[in-house]
């Protein structure tokens, strides 16, 4: 099986607020550093991956955010027309189909048609060919919703060909289905941190997702501590007495912190059956390029 | 939590990922304990309540926590504490069971293809029927206080409008409008149209073929006389929402990009005249150096001595480094909060300490119950 930077498309998803964004930039850094053409594609609502490189948002227009790497927000709205044109070819014809009440009507029916649309555009791009038959992109990441959501998003073609099996659109979600289901070309990964609710969400959402067939992704375990002090150096700075109260708490938190780090990865690596990549908890006092940098470089050995 | 009192419905609304559930449990824990029949009711994929209160299972009943369990945790409730996971499908079956004029009628909705996708993997469903069922609930009389755990809804809006968004695929007039010509035919007996006749729906079908619109269009005759009584009762809960029977709490944590969507979500609440009752803003790091002492490596040695510890391994250094970190986090935590409390300035705003372990029982609920006494 190829290396995960090998393939045309992958797929970042986990419980939200564990660092998706933080993981896809970095992935895509990586790649890029190998001198890859990497095309990042946000769904979500909120764009975040252009401003952790410090750089404006990129908004529905593919941005250059330093070389080799790009980004793009894919927004129902715009992939929905874009989308729309390739079929149609005719401006008029689609305003004409596309921009009344009733068709307005028939898109707020059509079971997660802008799902559909959105995947759809990552899809294109995942496949784009340039004039000479080479791919556009060496890599599209699709940093993809939060777990449930997420979950949804990666099935919406399944979900569309259960009710529709004719037509342009549904060759396409055929299409998007086999990428999707292909090692050789996709990959899934899933992010959490060591807590109880990411954890056990990360546990169901691997289980999901092999369920479906998704080719599996390695899984990385954001936010880690390392223990940094013995139990017998810790139980004496605790009890220390006031002078040592601030360092004493600060050690107290850190190992309690280490502590679920350590029991979570064990309890990952006994259920998730994937590779397990560990990020350390970075403080920073802003989280931008440097850090995205230094995680980068920490899940080498995974991609 | 003063702000809170007498609430009847209380709304947890905030990004995935906040704590939303576990203080959710801890609103309607505290409610429990002050005397009241309270109601936690939580949203099924990630069995996130079943988690913090020790439970198995919520199954998809109304199920009441176990003395045992307060038992456990030192407590006396004097009211009762109870919770349930929404089951989405159910609940909407349900809904058309109730709604429909025949049991004939009923049945073709439910076996309908369009009504399966619509019940189940349509985006805002699951917040349509989290609100159908607290407005159930609450008509149920049963309980004093219902607390209502949100599905994390990426886009704020999606929340409020998710009934609408619903009921927009509902709507008779917009469906007839698309597909009147199929509907007629129906209507005749039931043999629908071959191919759709005009334009508009032609294009369409060339996206979606026309097998999706005849189900559409048996969809909509099935739902024939029903769409009112579902617009009415959506207005019914919209209502109740905004009354001052209502509260939304806003969870949030205190990373940047939380803290900006629980803004966001807070400017989208006063948009539809919904003012936000209370902001909890969960693991909060707490400073260290509240304490006092010394933060160098040098003063750390020092200290080191005279509490005759020996500076063994880089001991001074690694508590300055762990210090050092620790007082970052404080401090990113406090701009935090502060920025919301300057842009939230009428809303009583309460911090919840990160606590050093997982909630996952009452006692850990009562912590955070604790952390929300005083504003």
């Amino acid at each position: 099986m190829p290396a995960l930077l090998d393939r045309r498309l992958v797929v970042v998803t986990g419980k939200g607020g564990t660092g998706k964004s933080t993981l896809s930039a970095s992935i895509a850094l990586a790649a890029a550093r190998r001198g890859k053409r990497v095309l990042v594609c946000e769904v979500v609502a909120k764009e975040r991956v252009a401003t952790l490189f410090g750089k404006p948002p990129s908004g529905p227009a593919i941005r250059e955010l330093l070389p080799n790497l790009y980004s793009v927000h894919v927004r129902p709205r715009e992939a929905m027309r874009e989308y729309g044109l390739m079929i149609l070819k005719y401006e008029t014809l689609y305003r004409l189909a596309f921009e009344n009440a009733a068709a307005r009507y028939f898109l707020a029916a059509a079971p997660s048609l802008a799902e559909i649309v959105m995947l759809g555009k990552v899809w294109w791009h995942a496949t784009q060919e340039t004039e000479r038959g080479r791919p556009r992109w060496d890599l599209v990441l699709l940093d993809a919703p939060a777990t449930g959501h997420g979950l949804t998003f990666l099935s919406v073609p399944e979900v569309f060909l259960r009710l529709v099996s004719e037509g342009p659109l549904a060759r396409d979600m055929r299409s998007m289905q086999s990428l999707l289901a292909d090692p050789a070309r996709c990959s899934v990964c899933i992010v959490t941190i060591p807590e109880e609710m990411p954890a056990n969400e990360a546990i169901e959402l691997d289980r999901a997702l092999r369920q479906r067939q998704f080719p599996a992704g390695p899984l990385f375990l954001n936010e880690v501590f390392a223990s940094r002090f013995t139990p017998q150096e810790l139980a004496a700075v605790t009890r220390g007495g006031p002078l040592l109260a601030a360092a004493g708490e600060s050690s107290d938190n850190h190992e309690s912190r280490a502590e679920l780090s350590r029991h979570y990865e064990a309890v990952l690596r006994d259920t998730v059956p994937r590779e397990l990549s560990k990020v350390p908890f970075l403080f920073e006092r802003s989280f931008g390029a440097q850090a995205i940098d230094k995680v980068s470089r920490v899940i080498e050995g995974v991609l | 939590m003063n702000a809170l009192e007498g609430r009847k419905v209380i709304c947890c609304v905030g990004s995935g990922g906040v704590g939303k559930t576990t203080t959710s449990a801890a609103l309607a824990l505290k409610a429990a304990v002050e005397g009241k029949r309270a109601l936690v009711l939580t949203i099924d994929p990630a069995r996130r309540l079943a988690n913090s209160l020790g439970l198995r299972s919520l199954g998809n009943q109304e199920t009441r926590i176990e003395a045992a369990h307060f038992a456990r945790a030192d407590l006396v409730p004097r009211g009762e504490m109870w919770a349930m996971m929404l089951d989405l499908k159910r609940t909407w079956d349900q809904l058309v069971q109730r709604s429909a004029r025949s049991p004939e009628q009923a049945q073709a909705i439910l076996e309908n293809k369009i009504y399966q996708t619509l019940s189940t993997a349509m985006a805002g469903s699951l917040e349509y029927m989290a609100m159908e069922k607290v407005y159930e609930l609450h008509s149920s009389g049963k309980y004093d206080v219902l607390v209502l755990d949100t599905p994390p809804t990426s886009n704020a809006l999606d929340f409020l409008h998710a009934p609408d968004r619903i009921l927009d695929v509902l709507d008779n007039n917009a469906m007839r409008l698309v597909l009147g010509p199929m509907l007629k035919a129906g209507r005749v007996g039931f043999r629908l149209l071959a191919a759709p006749s005009s334009l508009v729906l032609r294009t369409l079908a060339r996206f979606t073929g026309s097998d999706f619109l005849r189900d559409l269009a048996a969809f909509m005759l099935a739902f024939e006389g029903m769409y009112e009584g579902f617009k009415e009762r959506a207005a019914r809960v919209k209502e109740l929402l905004t009354s001052p029977e209502a509260g939304f709490v806003l969870v949030t944590s205190p990373n940047p990009l939380t803290t900006q969507e629980a803004l966001f979500f807070h400017r989208a609440l006063e948009s539809d005249r919904i003012r936000t009752a209370a902001v909890v803003v969960n693991r909060v790091q707490r400073d260290p150096r509240r304490h006092g002492g010394p933060d160098s490596i040098e003063g750390l040695r020092e200290a080191l001595q005279l509490a005759q510890l020996k500076d063994e391994n880089n001991f001074a250094e690694r508590l300055c480094q762990t210090l050092t970190e620790q007082a970052i986090l404080a401090d990113q935590d406090r701009r935090e909060v502060d920025r919301l409390r300057d842009t939230l300035r009428r809303v009583p705003l309460f911090t919840v300490p990160r606590l050093r372990k997982d909630v996952h029982d009452l006692a850990g609920l009562w912590q955070i119950v604790e952390s929300l006494g005083g504003d």
